[in-house]
């Protein structure tokens, strides 16, 4: 039977080896399989200003009462 | 007869090189990598089919066993695509050579025990003895279950090696004696051409369960050992 000609086993299982081990695995190894895309929720990241964090009221010249 | 029979099962070599390595390189060039978020058909089919295939294998197995998740569906697919390229007319089927079969089986089964050992001592230990046995049986009881735990191995590549070397003897078998038979017999050559082609089928089938069995039996192995 041939399969029992130790002569060539050596090639047969480094050939493997390096097949199964590194090559199917590098192919493999791509394959992503991203969550279906949905909207996150997001939290602002810009921080309020000093003058902002506490409400004061607008001094602006049109809105003084009228003299 | 016989030389010409098993001569489909010599390593093949091309004027003295190896060429045995490009054969079994082979079936690595059909499963492309994927360069988008949306691939073409075929790359999409295969990350598909493994998707199903990860998800049925990798549900039983805890995190620890998850780990081995890409060398389980690595092997798989290597074992069912070369199976499947052998059913071509006078290509070699590398999974025939008892040579390739034992150097995937030993150490995939000796890197589940030793995980077992490393990481659940006790418990890998413990499946040497099953619950329940009467004392005076426990030492005839452990060298059994020690045997069969050294078997594994062997019986896995064994079993893929005759399977598949098997199915392909019969189909040349038959192949011949339908092709003897036109001369002689028309129509026993038809009944045996239909023998033939359900024996390709039953190939088919063989091919791709063989390499569901090689690896669920690893799979199995490991969820024993994590």
């Amino acid at each position: 039977m041939p399969q029992l000609d130790t002569s060539t086993w050596l090639v047969t299982i480094i050939a493997m080896i390096l097949t199964l081990f590194i090559l199917i695995q590098l192919k493999f190894h791509k394959y992503s399989y991203p969550l279906s895309p949905a909207p996150k929720t997001f939290k602002s990241t810009s921080f309020p200003t000093p003058w902002e964090t506490k409400w004061t009221k607008f001094y602006s010249p049109l809105l003084l009462p009228q003299q | 007869m016989n030389e010409n029979l098993f001569s489909s099962f010599i390593t093949p070599t091309m004027m003295g090189l190896p060429i045995v390595i490009l054969i079994i390189m082979f079936p690595t060039l059909l499963f492309p990598i994927p360069t988008r978020l949306i691939n073409n058909r075929l790359v999409s089919a295969q990350q598909w089919l493994a998707q199903l295939i990860l998800k049925q294998m990798m549900m039983m197995h805890s995190p620890k066993g998850r780990t081995w998740a890409l060398m389980l569906i690595s092997l798989i697919m290597f074992i069912g695509s070369t199976n499947l390229l052998g059913l071509l007319p006078h290509s070699f089927t590398p999974t025939t050579q008892l040579s390739m079969n034992l150097g995937m089986a030993i150490p995939l089964w000796a890197g589940a025990v030793i995980t077992g050992f490393r990481y659940k001592t006790k418990a890998s230990l413990a499946h040497f003895l099953p619950q329940g046995t009467p004392v005076p049986l426990i030492p005839m009881l452990v060298i059994i279950e020690t045997i069969s735990l050294f078997i594994q191995p062997m019986a896995l590549a064994v079993r893929l090696t005759a399977n598949i070397t098997a199915g392909h003897l019969l189909m040349h078998l038959i192949g011949g004696a339908a092709l003897a038979l036109i001369s002689i017999s028309p129509t026993t050559a038809l009944i045996t051409f239909i023998i033939l082609i359900l024996l390709t089928i039953l190939e088919f089938a063989v091919a791709l369960i063989q390499a569901y069995v090689f690896t669920l039996l690893v799979s199995l192995y490991l969820h024993d050992n994590t």
